[in-house]
């Protein structure tokens, strides 16, 4: 191969380096219809629910453990049961949420820090709950894609993006990712048949959560 | 054939019956027998249904699983629906594994604690050694069925209230386990298909 060749073959790696650098422009939303919104809502069960879920949880890339989390549910009240359990029926962590108050009933180590469980109520709340107030926008990207967004009271925004499957994310204020969840169809009594969690602040970790049992 | 003989047929069915039932059901094990019968156990096989009953819901958590147990500490425990996974315990060694996307996947190393006190019990009611519990003392119904029942030492009742161990009418073999919990939350572990002292493969307690 020709110097000249190498040259080309090197300008042609940075680019494509450089283009993966480059910041992906927000596409476009289209102004959104209350039928829209309706869109973002409906990723939520409407009225009490239980469902159990098998979960992957990934605390390092290689290294996961599976278990059982059983959560029961009602939006009216914000009200939230979550038990999470070992495979072999061990119960690791149980706490209650009504409103704003979160109660620990039981929790082992190391599930019984605070900051753990403060996480896990968040994660729950973020996939069962919808954002609560009215979003800052809404509306349609010109792929289909419903969008809705809510600046909470801490400066961070929540996101969601309805499409083919489901994504809700949160990002603080500076605009880097903290929570991401991909909920995938089918969607069984309102309950994702399956979904990704992935946390990147404060520590970060990955679940992968399939759907049991649903009644919605 | 003629009507006498179908009557001796039917007369030796109905008592061929009722004698396996009195085996099964009639006959209360005194507590030396019970341990006697324990001491005799080599190894277990059995198939298992465990119903999870949590407050919070309407019906059980059903899971089925299989174990296979061989003296004095080998010990594979394995759940096969809803989520596949299993204990694999050889002396003090002691590894988690759980199936997914088509392969078998060791747990982090943080679960083998908690359950290695677990895994200790089960080994100990297996072999009858109820009293070298560390976190249990023990009672003896006898029945019939023979029960024992465990109590958890202070501490460990913030997560257990009571263990019953309900004995099969056969000498060794256990029919269920029923653990109850604060809250309202229970267990019960019924074993099916147990044999006794059969041999075991080698590799059980070593590979998933």
């Amino acid at each position: 191969m020709s110097l000249r060749s190498i040259r080309k073959a090197c300008l042609i790696v940075v680019l494509m380096l450089c283009a993966g650098c480059l910041p992906v422009q927000e596409k476009d939303l289209l102004p959104g219809a209350p039928e829209d919104l309706k869109g973002c809502l409906a990723l939520f069960p409407a009225g009490p629910w239980e469902c159990i879920h098998k979960i992957e949880a990934v605390i390092h890339e290689g290294v996961s453990s599976t278990l059982l989390g059983v959560t029961k549910g009602d939006p009216a009240g914000r009200k939230l049961h979550t038990v999470l359990l070992t495979s072999e029926g061990f119960i690791l962590f149980e706490a209650e949420q009504l409103g704003d108050k979160v109660s620990i009933l039981k929790a082992v180590a190391p599930f019984d820090s605070a900051a753990f469980a403060g996480g896990l109520m968040e994660a729950v709340n973020l996939l069962f709950l919808p954002p609560q107030g009215r979003p800052s926008k809404w509306g349609k990207r010109a792929d289909g894609a419903i969008v809705c967004e809510w600046k909470n009271p801490d400066g961070s925004r929540t996101e969601i993006l309805v499409s083919t499957a489901a994504k809700i994310s949160v990002r603080d204020g500076q605009g880097d990712p903290v929570k991401e969840a991909l909920l995938r169809p089918p969607f069984v009594q309102g309950l994702a048949s399956s979904i990704e969690f992935r946390a990147y602040k404060p520590a970060p970790y990955r679940l992968k959560m399939t759907l049991l049992h649903g009644n919605g | 054939m003629n009507k006498g003989a179908w009557r001796k047929i039917l007369f030796l069915t109905v008592m061929m019956f009722a004698s396996l039932v009195a085996v099964e059901r009639g006959h209360a094990q005194d507590w030396a027998s019970v341990r006697g019968a324990f001491r005799n156990v080599r190894s277990v096989k059995a198939g298992f249904l465990q119903e999870r009953q949590l407050q919070i819901l309407e019906n059980p958590l059903v899971s089925e699983g299989r174990f296979f147990y061989l003296a004095p500490d080998s010990l594979r425990w394995e759940y096969l629906s809803p989520v596949r996974s299993v204990m694999l315990q050889k002396g003090d060694s002691i590894r988690l594994y759980h199936f997914s996307e088509g392969a078998w996947k060791q747990d982090m190393a943080e679960g083998v604690e908690a359950r290695r006190t677990v895994l200790a019990e089960l080994s100990h009611w297996f072999q009858g050694r109820f009293e070298d519990s560390k976190i249990f003392s023990h009672s003896y119904s006898q029945g019939p069925p023979g029960r024992i029942h465990l109590t958890p030492e202070q501490g460990i009742n913030r997560f257990i209230l009571g263990i019953e161990i309900v004995l099969s009418g056969r000498p060794g073999v256990i029919d269920r386990v029923e653990i109850t919990e604060p809250g309202g939350n229970a267990m019960r572990i019924t074993f099916r298909n147990v044999e006794v002292n059969s041999s075991l493969p080698s590799g059980l307690f070593d590979e998933p």
